[in-house]
């Protein structure tokens, strides 16, 4: 066992009903996973009870060895008195400077690093924010739409970069985009609506690596799994 | 069909004929009474008890006058608002009179309240000795930069030949403070009213306190008069006429000294602040600057302290060319 | 930006003169209620220059007022931000306190402190000083979440680092707040020298009262209003150079 949520009780202060009730789930490996379902279904949230954002009222999240669990996001922003490249070198801790320059040019960034974050497009916005995330020292990490506005290709290289990077490291990618976990997520955790039970289904991904094509077929197997999980 | 005339149901009738009952009613009073607006200098006190006893005692109400008495203060100019038709009559200093002539307001004097000069200055005699005008030099004398105690004190110190370097004119305050600390040895009181309170607190306190008279130093400058408008005069004389009778009777009755119990406890009405014992001995300082012993009536208007005002308003660039105040001055 | 507040205050002093004069045609009311135009730039002659210097000296108590309340906003803004104890009780005697007039507690500073510099340079302080508490404290205890995130998710975040992330995105805000208050210490500083102090603009507009002087009052408004229009722009623009600095 490597994450493990047991009967999370959650709901949002003024709210009466619960938004989780003896929410369960579980992830035994490393690599990467998707949490997966249809929006308002409480994804979000349950990302930042993860991370330890949001506190549930009952129930407990274990992580192995108590690793470290970052939350990031598509809407972030760095500060606007620095250059995104200045950003990153005060953020990125000394061990890590070959791996950020690594990111920056495998996440194709190296033209924008003298600029504002305010002046780059939405999807280098989104890249050079997963990009400070990957160089801080973690365990596990969630990205929350993180690759929003970022081109397919450019979406697919990124991930595939960050699966050959990161192999010891767990992974939880939410996305609207079915196609996309089902190719690259290992496990795809379908979180479904409040009066569906089990809240949370399990669905095995093709984990798609560098180098290696994925089965056609296994992939529409999949796609097909997840959109009736949901 | 039916229609509805809700205005002529019994009930709106008779709301519409006690409405009109009321109206009349109000109307009536009206109509017995004319309506007078009498903006005073300052704050109701003992400096306005004629105005007070000729209001409370109905002697305005006894010529057909409903007169509202308002009280005055820094940021109010009866001359102004007799211009702009918010008042009827007022009370304003002989220099905020000749300031208006000075710039075409049609303001007339129907009479001159104070016949001395209620302003003076205070002093404590173990540190100050003023027998002359050539005493002020080398002194701090307070005076109200802009008002009639700034022109009078240059006044007497021209006549002593005292220039600007000679003496130092201390900017008055709200408090006496520098008075008291020591700061300044001269501090301007109105006689009749700070004179008689601060003077009663410190001679209680042991102390000696003298006032610096300027008329006693050939200085008359005109105080508190009864103003109106030329239009009004000229337009209404019979009430001018009303009002100025009922008023001037009101002071006679205010300083004889057989109503004088009445008239303190008629100013307490307005003045709860200052003790009756006070107000007493306020009455009394008020008396002789109105009605000096064996002087002229009540409301005599001194053509000569005027013309005087006015040379001494002239000389100070107060105002830049003559008005003739007399004839101003209705006689 | 400082033209455009230059004409601004013109066009609108020029249309209350006119309003003045056309009230004085309609009511047939002499020089004394409303002075004519010959009046008013016969005393302008007269006291502009005397003016002006009495408008500078109260700039100048308005601008160390200013200053001084500047600072002590952002030190009890800064530490009123935190949801602790202290943070509430800062906040809830910031908003309890600023509702009590000052100008009702002048008096007493005169008697306390004299009708010196001192007096007028603290009423004019604490005039301006509650409306910017209040602006600081709101600006400062509202946080930026899509930038703090990161620092808090990474444990970088600092009481520093917060103050300078919120400082910087409401850079805008807080200008428009200091220009805002360059009337109030103006006002404050005015209102000290009308109540009681010997000097600066107030004090004269305090004497032409006394002299029912109403030419004396429109010069000193309409020096007010120009040393004021320019004062705000420049601290508009050096806004906006703090800002374009600061962005790089």
């Amino acid at each position: 066992m490597l994450l493990e949520c047991r009967n999370i009780n959650f709901r949002y202060p003024g709210n009466e009903a619960l938004l989780f009730q003896e929410l369960s789930l579980v992830i035994d490996t490393p690599g990467f996973h998707a949490l997966f379902g249809p929006s308002g279904v409480g994804k979000s949230s349950l990302a930042k009870i993860i991370s330890g954002q949001l506190t549930a009222e009952q129930g407990a999240v274990r992580y192995h060895n108590d690793g470290r669990v970052l939350y990031g996001y598509n809407l972030e922003r760095l500060p606007g008195w620095s250059s995104v490249g200045r950003h990153l070198e005060r953020v990125t801790p000394a061990h890590h400077r070959s791996l950020k320059e690594a990111l920056i040019e495998a996440f194709g960034l190296a033209e924008v690093m003298d600029r504002h974050f305010s002046r780059l497009s939405l999807g280098q916005q989104n890249r050079i924010n997963l990009l400070r995330y990957l160089v801080q020292d973690f365990n596990a990490l969630i990205m929350d739409e993180s690759l929003a506005n970022v081109d397919e290709k450019t979406r697919e290289q990124i991930l595939l970069t960050i699966k050959e990077m990161f192999p010891d490291a767990l992974f939880l990618y939410i996305s609207h985009n079915v196609v996309e976990v089902a190719a690259f997520c290992r496990q795809i955790l379908v979180l479904r609506g409040l009066h569906k039970m089990p809240r949370v289904v399990t669905v095995q991904g093709q984990d798609r690596m560098k180098g290696r094509e994925i089965d056609r077929q296994g992939l529409q197997q999949t796609m097909l799994e997840i959109m009736n999980a949901a | 069909m039916q229609r509805n005339f809700p205005w002529c149901s019994p009930g709106a009738i008779g709301l519409l004929v006690l409405l009109f009952c009321l109206l009349r009613l109000d109307v009536g009073v009206s109509w017995a009474e004319q309506a007078v607006a009498y903006r005073l200098k300052w704050l109701i006190n003992m400096s306005t008890v004629g105005d007070v006893y000729a209001k409370e005692k109905g002697l305005f109400a006894a010529r057909g006058l409903a007169v509202d008495l308002r009280a005055g203060g820094p940021e109010r100019d009866a001359i102004r608002e007799l211009e702009l038709g918010h008042a009827h009559f007022g009370v304003a200093s002989a220099d905020q009179v000749i300031h208006a002539l000075a710039k075409g307001s049609p303001v007339v004097v129907l009479a001159q309240l104070f016949q001395a000069n209620p302003l003076q200055w205070i002093y404590f005699k173990d540190r100050v000795r003023i027998d002359a005008l050539a005493d002020l030099k080398g002194k701090t004398i307070g005076v109200t930069f802009g008002k009639n105690d700034e022109i009078i004190m240059r006044t007497l110190l021209a006549r002593a030949d005292i220039g600007d370097r000679d003496v130092r004119l201390y900017s008055v305050r709200l408090d006496y403070t520098p008075f008291f600390s020591g700061r300044a040895d001269l501090w301007p009181v109105y006689i009749n009213s700070q004179g008689v309170e601060i003077g009663q607190r410190l001679t209680a306190a042991g102390e000696s306190i003298g006032f610096f008279e300027p008329e006693a130093h050939g200085v008359r400058f005109v105080a508190n008069s009864v103003v109106t408008s030329e239009r009004l005069l000229a337009e209404q004389p019979e009430l001018v006429e009303r009002f100025m009778s009922a008023l001037l009777a009101g002071w006679r009755g205010a300083l004889d000294p057989a109503n004088a119990a009445e008239a303190v406890a008629l100013v307490r009405r307005y003045d709860q602040d200052t003790a009756s014992e006070v107000l007493q001995a306020q009455l009394t300082a008020t008396r002789p600057l109105v009605q000096p012993m064996d002087g002229p009536p009540v409301g005599h208007i001194d053509i000569e302290a005027w013309q005087q005002t006015e040379a001494m308003m002239r000389r100070y660039g107060q105002i830049d060319r003559p008005v003739n105040v007399a004839e101003r001055l209705r006689r | 930006m400082l033209l455009r507040r230059i004409y601004q205050f013109m066009m609108i002093y020029g249309l209350g003169v006119l309003c003045l004069l056309a009230l004085k045609m309609v009511a047939d009311l002499s020089d004394y209620v409303i002075p004519g135009l010959d009046t008013l730039w016969h005393t302008f002659r007269e006291v502009a220059w005397r003016y002006t210097l009495d408008v500078w000296d109260t700039l100048r108590v308005a601008m160390i007022g200013q200053v001084l309340s500047i600072g002590l906003a952002l030190l009890v803004g800064i530490v009123g931000r935190q949801a602790t104890w202290f943070g509430s009780f800062i906040k809830v005697a910031a908003y309890n306190v600023q509702a009590y007039p000052i100008v009702a507690i002048a008096p007493i500073i005169f008697i306390l402190l004299g009708d010196g510099f001192l007096s007028r340079l603290l009423i004019a302080a604490m005039i301006c000083y509650f409306p910017l508490l209040l602006s600081v404290v709101g600006i400062m205890s509202q946080p930026i979440p899509d930038i703090e995130h990161f620092y808090r998710q990474t444990g970088r975040m600092r009481w520093q680092l917060e103050v300078k992330i919120r400082a910087f995105e409401n850079l805008s805000k807080l200008t428009t707040v200091i220009v805002g208050s360059a009337t109030l210490a103006m006002a404050g500083t005015i209102v000290a020298e009308f109540i009681a102090a010997g000097a600066g603009i107030g004090y004269s507009i305090r004497i032409a009262l006394y002299q029912s002087d109403l030419a004396k009052i429109l010069v000193a408004l309409f020096m007010i209003g120009i040393t004021l229009s320019v004062y705000q722009g420049v601290l508009e623009r050096a806004g906006h150079w703090v800002k374009q600095v600061w962005s790089g």
